[in-house]
């Protein structure tokens, strides 16, 4: 099945000069966040980045080829620009030790769970204690519960994750990529958190 | 995804040494020389040649920038020029740098024959690939974009050809979304047919390819959709080398008797009609093959218009062996004195002149870019003088 439905409104700017030690950087105006997706398989992490990539700007932009690797570039309101480039990893059991080659250089890791599914978000804390572990110590990362949406079928309680998101110093949202709720949020609050640039 | 924008599409590494041949650039070339010479003066170690490497295409870029011949150049043609140094560079230390050390050299080796074994049974079901995706043409074409990679010298196009692959692989995974509304492919989707389509291919040195990329592509090209596919196919490498019983979705135990099988299956290709026994501890000349080191090598006497398809198979398998045990060789030869009589005794012997009066036949012939500075013909004696062996 499709990620479905309504184009969210999108409000780009509001955020102050950013940038980022670790990622590759292309200029100081103008950023490139190396992003890693980490959660398990069917939590939504392939709709939550095709609705932020394809849900705003032109429509026309070409999106590329595959949906393992996407780039969206977002402008701030000063005129920087950051394109985020996203790089999807397998959930799958079996490749749970091939993530660090994924996630090694990231700025940003967002390690997504559904809201329905408690073994989705035991399996997102994993991730959280390896990139702990093995992570750049700088990386920003992001907690997120998806499917918001299916409020009656929730399993896990907002409280917890507010908790464990508090507890590891890491920034907690809950998106529905079907929805579009909390979508572009969740981007503009990891911009946010980016480590900003000395200025010099 | 259009990889080859990083590169001009228009300029090509004519376009370079064209400018290279010009009197104003005659300070270039000699720094490109005497980078390259300068290499003699270093024993072989690929991470100090990686970053002198990667130092020097930063310098040449601000050199290039500034160069009079580049006076108000587009940022295509700069790019081209660093593109073309690149090129040139590596094809001239391609010896010295390319599956450079014995470790490598077993690495290599070692993944070939694991997939070599796994190719015996592994299946896209083992990787709960959906059937939907299980397209022979399509996986046929991603598979000799695979090959291609020894086709190559410079990292770049060894690059292009990973990158191809995934591009095949994406296209098929995309036509399929859209086919059946899915939401598009990720990577759960990506990974676990590329890992297949690396079983199918089994690349000729693997692991060297991918070391070489990662030491030798100029770095600032090493990001963004480049960066991610290498960095997949480094985890398919990953992947196959751990990979075991629980690996797959397959009976542990059925694993294991199908590797032994396996195993079997390829001593018998290489001697189909004897295996080895300890009754028969010094085989020489048996059955019209040739055995040597306790391998085996059949068909020494075979007649072309006599071979079955069956044997085809089993000749090709011997081939691939021979060109592996023979490439080990060359890179073992290579690290030695060059003075026969210092050879190990084994290396004595007619392979071993065959070796010392072709010191280049590791390269491979395929890539023929003849690389003429100032026009003059100076490519294998320039090759050696400037110490590549
Ligand atoms: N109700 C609901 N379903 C969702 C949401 N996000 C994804 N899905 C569905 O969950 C399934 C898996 O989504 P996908 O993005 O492929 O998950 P991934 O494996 O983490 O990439 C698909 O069937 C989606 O339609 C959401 O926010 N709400
Ligand atoms: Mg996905």
């Amino acid at each position: 099945m499709g990620c479905s439905s309504s184009l969210p409104d999108r409000n780009n700017g509001r955020l102050g000069v950013l940038s980022s030690e670790n990622s590759g950087v292309a200029d100081s105006k103008n950023l490139r966040v190396k992003l890693v997706l980490l959660g398990d398989s069917g939590v939504g992490k392939s709709c939550i980045v095709l609705r932020f990539v394809r849900g705003q700007f032109d429509p026309t932009s070409k999106v590329t080829v595959g949906a393992s690797f996407l780039s969206q570039t977002i402008a701030l309101q000063d005129s920087t620009t950051i394109k985020f480039e996203i790089w999807d990893t397998a959930g799958q059991e079996r490749y749970a030790a091939l993530a660090p080659l994924y996630y090694r250089g990231a700025a940003v890791a967002v390690v997504v769970y559904d809201i329905t599914s408690p073994d989705s978000f035991n399996k997102a804390q994993y991730w959280v204690k390896e990139l702990q572990k093995h992570g750049s110590p700088d990386i920003v990362m992001a907690l997120v519960g998806n499917k918001a949406d299916l409020q009656n079928n929730r399993e896990v309680p907002v409280q917890d994750a507010v908790e464990y998101a508090e507890k590891n110093g890491m920034f907690f949202i809950e998106t529905s990529a079907k929805t579009a709720d909390n979508i572009n949020e969740l981007f503009e609050e990891i911009a946010k958190r980016l480590p900003r640039v000395s200025s010099s | 995804m259009d990889f080859t924008s990083s590169s001009s599409s228009s300029l090509t590494f004519t376009d370079f040494l064209d400018r290279m041949r010009h009197p104003a650039s005659v300070d270039l070339v000699r720094s490109i020389k005497s980078f390259i010479v300068s290499f003699s003066f270093h024993s072989a170690n690929s991470e100090n040649d990686s970053k002198r490497l990667q130092d020097f295409l930063l310098a040449m870029e601000t050199t290039i920038k500034d160069h009079p011949l580049w006076a108000g150049a587009s940022w295509e043609e700069i790019d081209n020029a660093i593109e073309g140094l690149e090129k040139y560079v590596m094809t001239k230390l391609f010896s010295r740098t390319f599956a450079c050390s014995p470790e490598d050299a077993k690495s290599d080796q070692e993944i070939s024959e694991k997939i070599f074994l796994l190719q015996h049974f592994v299946r896209p079901e083992h990787l709960d690939i959906p059937a939907v995706y299980q397209n022979e043409s399509a996986w046929l074409i991603a598979e000799k974009e695979l090959q291609k990679i020894n086709a190559f010298k410079a990292p770049r196009e060894k690059l292009l050809c990973i990158l191809n692959c995934c591009r095949v692989i994406n296209n098929l995974l995309l036509n399929v979304s859209i086919s059946t509304n899915h939401v598009p492919a990720g990577a759960d989707d990506f990974l676990p047919v590329l890992i297949y389509i690396t079983i199918k291919a089994n690349p000729p040195q693997l692991h060297s390819n991918l070391k070489f990329i990662q030491l030798f592509r100029q770095q600032s090209k090493v990001i963004s959709e480049a960066a991610y596919y290498l960095t997949n196919l480094i985890s398919v490498e990953s992947f196959i080398n751990g990979l075991d019983a629980n690996s797959l979705s397959m009976d542990a135990n059925e694993f294991q008797e199908k590797m032994q099988a396996a195993r079997l299956a390829k001593a018998a290709q290489v001697a189909p009609r004897n295996i080895s026994t300890p009754r028969d501890p010094q085989p020489v000349y048996c059955d019209k093959e040739i055995h040597m080191g306790g391998r085996h090598y059949p068909f020494m006497e075979a007649e072309a218009g006599k071979l079955t398809v069956e044997d085809v198979h089993k000749l090709l398998s011997v081939y691939k062996d021979v060109v592996n045990k023979y490439s080990v060789l060359c890179q073992a030869v290579r690290g030695l004195s060059l003075n026969k009589e210092k050879l190990p005794v084994a290396l004595r012997g007619d392979l071993c002149d065959c070796i010392l009066e072709h010191p280049r036949a590791d390269c491979n012939p395929a890539e023929q870019d003849v690389v003429e500075v100032e026009g003059t013909k100076e490519k294998e004696k320039e090759t050696v003088s400037a110490g590549l062996l």
